[in-house]
């Protein structure tokens, strides 16, 4: 996307942020005791700053669309989603999965993703990294990491 | 007792031997992300913070925070070093404080004298170092005095002079760069409010109370949006990594750049003490100077050693530089620095003037262990260098997958909570998208660290003044610190106005 288009975008997401803060600090209490200033007033302030420097951006976006060239560049969009795909799954597997069979299949479709490659050497990395760090946590350490599912062991 | 006497206890702490282990670790691994391109000084410190939190899980309070700091500062101070390997080699700057060292270091490497570019660069780096340490032990004190004597609103202004200084000098647009500050403030409100107690924008949601933790936003926004960018961009073919050589440097080399180290370990120390002014702008500033005094100027950017002994030994000088507005006044002036603080932090270790009187073995540990993490680099570096210059040929589709699986370990292990998983891919996301519009990131890190405590000493000075607003000016030393942050931000815009070109810190 282009950056003046992003900006555009960005500034109305940045000004709904702002506005957001700005409503719901009204909800907060308004006095503390002993201070004048409750913890209403510091976000509040924010909000309103960041809903004016949205405006100002969003002003400025228009003038920046004309100057830019087009500059195609071809993005990896297929690998990149295969790796978000598996980091969200693995940030929602760790605990039921357990730490090396989570981080093991994680590393493993990630190589494959990054570049086809021979399924024993890049097997033989993502589960050799997965033991080091969780032998060195947990049983050098003495971190706690979840260990293997029941129904594995 | 003296500064001496400080110091020689910095030492005690210093050389026990898991402190000497840790200053290691931190600058070989500092070396190593400065020769990755890709990982920078900030994701490097940021993924380093929980992985440090677990080798100190053991120790006592205040030793883990020495130790862990000793080893980040060593992340950062290697890096310096590092980041000049590949801009010799490869013509790639590892760092963006290395990319004036490309002009003339892969010149030099293309004549064959790559070794000695390297050596030089190293040797620059090191004196540079010992300058800038020294610099720090004699301001460290007299700073921190004068700090202590500050009130709330002197603190609140001196604050948002930092946060003014970081702002106005990263990327191009002034609106992007203030909004990115806001935003961190914002987001550090979320949780119980310190002042009052009050739950601020947590819904009841029982993981929010705690507000966002600074951790979990740092490596996201800069090591996973790092990853993400390299995953989606094509990478440039691998170029050929120039033979090493020789490496000991010959007496026409050392005789040429000795000048020029000691110019450029000066100006980037004083450049790297000024906030938001960083490694990046002093390399690049020492690079020009040299050039305007030097007797032979056409020799620059066809393999001048004065083009790369200056620009290195500033670089790292003024990383030393920064480490003083962070120990003394408790005010980052960059985004390593702002890491860096948040670290401490994390120990309940607070940087500022309170730092050297509250925590002196902190403080005074890890000025000593400067010393020590530089003569390391030094010694690592003269006879290592060609296996540093292996590193560069790691491939990135292992090196991806693994920084996400270190993140994902590391926030882990510090959170305990998939929450902060997800968090983090988000933020990931976020830096990704942001850093790719021109939208500097270490602002919003700033924000972060700087925003409870913003927030604290506006509220306490406004507390004693009864709500009004005017005792941030009618103070004297605050109203010095609002004029000139008022000025960081005018000068820039009325110079842009008028057509000149201003220097931006694309480092942070």
């Amino acid at each position: 996307m282009q950056t003046g288009k992003f900006d555009r975008y960005a500034s109305i997401l940045f000004a709904l942020l702002g506005a957001a803060f700005l409503i719901e600090s009204r909800n907060i209490s308004k006095s503390a005791y002993g201070s004048e200033v409750g913890p209403n007033v510091f976000p509040f302030l924010l909000g309103l700053i960041l809903i004016l420097l949205s405006v100002k951006l969003f002003l400025e976006s228009f003038k920046n669309i004309q100057k830019e060239k087009k500059n195609k560049e071809s993005l990896q969009i297929k690998r990149f989603i295969i790796i978000l795909t598996a980091s969200l799954l693995y940030a929602g597997f760790i605990e039921t999965l357990g730490y090396i069979l989570s981080t093991f299949l994680f590393l493993f479709v990630s190589f494959q993703a990054m570049e086809r490659g021979s399924w024993i050497k890049n097997g033989v990395i993502a589960l050799a990294f997965s033991f080091f760090v969780y032998y060195l946590f947990v049983v050098v350490l003495k971190g706690s990491l979840p260990g293997m599912p029941i129904w594995f062991s | 007792m003296g500064v001496m006497d400080f110091l020689m206890q910095g030492f005690q702490t210093a050389i026990q031997p898991q402190n000497i282990f840790f200053a290691f670790i931190g600058v070989l691994i500092g070396t190593a992300v400065g020769v990755l391109p890709g990982i920078g000084p900030m994701s490097g410190v940021a993924l380093l913070i929980p992985v440090t939190a677990t080798f100190t899980s053991g120790m006592d309070p205040s030793a883990a925070a020495t130790s862990s700091i000793i080893l980040l500062a060593g992340v950062y101070y290697g890096a310096m070093y590092g980041g000049s390997t590949t801009s010799i080699l490869l013509n790639t700057p590892g760092e963006s404080s290395s990319v004036v060292t490309t002009l003339d270091g892969y010149q030099m490497a293309r004549q064959g004298r790559a070794g000695a570019a390297l050596s030089i660069a190293a040797i620059g780096s090191f004196f540079a170092g010992i300058v800038s340490i020294i610099g720090l032990v004699l301001l460290a004190d007299p700073l921190s005095e004068m700090a202590l004597k500050f009130g709330p609103a002197e603190y609140f202004s001196l604050m948002l002079l930092g946060l003014a200084a970081v702002s106005g000098l990263a990327g191009g647009s002034i609106a992007k760069a203030w909004m990115m500050t806001v935003t961190g403030l914002l987001i550090a409100t979320i949780g119980i409010d310190a002042v009052s107690g009050v739950a601020r924008f947590t819904y009841d949601i029982p993981v929010l109370f705690g507000g966002l933790e600074f951790l979990t936003v740092a490596v996201g926004l800069f090591a996973l949006g790092e990853v993400f960018k390299t995953v989606l961009h094509k990478e440039e073919e691998a170029e050929k990594v120039a033979k090493v050589g020789r490496v000991i440097p010959s007496r026409a080399d050392l005789k040429e750049s000795a000048g020029p180290i000691a110019r450029g370990s000066f100006l980037g120390f004083f450049i790297g003490v000024l906030p938001g002014a960083g490694a990046t702008l002093a390399s690049f500033f020492s690079y020009i100077a040299e050039k305007k005094i030097s007797k032979n100027p056409e020799k620059f950017g066809k393999g001048a050693i004065a083009g790369v002994a200056a620009p290195e030994s500033a670089n790292n000088a003024a990383s030393g530089g920064a480490m003083i507005p962070l120990l003394t006044l408790g005010i980052p002036g960059s985004g390593t620095t702002a890491i860096l603080m948040g670290a401490l932090i994390m120990y309940n270790v607070q940087p500022g003037p309170l730092l050297f009187s509250d925590h002196p073995d902190v403080a005074w540990g890890l000025i000593a262990s400067m010393f020590i993490g530089n003569l390391m680099l030094l010694i690592l570096n003269m006879p290592l260098v060609k296996v540093f210059a292996k590193i560069i040929e790691t491939p990135a589709k292992y090196l991806l997958p693994i920084i996400i699986a270190i993140s994902v370990f590391g926030v882990y292990a510090v959170q305990v909570t998939t929450f902060d998983l997800f968090l983090l891919i988000g933020f990931g996301l976020a830096g990704y998208l942001l850093a790719q519009n021109d939208y500097p990131i270490a602002p919003l890190v700033l924000g972060l660290v700087l925003g409870p405590m913003i927030e604290n000493n506006m509220r306490r000075a406004l507390t004693t003044s009864n709500g009004d607003f005017m005792v941030f000016v009618q103070q004297p030393i605050s109203a010095f610190f609002l004029v000139c942050a008022v000025l960081w931000i005018l000068v820039p815009f009325f110079l842009r106005l008028k057509g000149k070109n201003v220097v931006v810190n694309v480092e942070g």
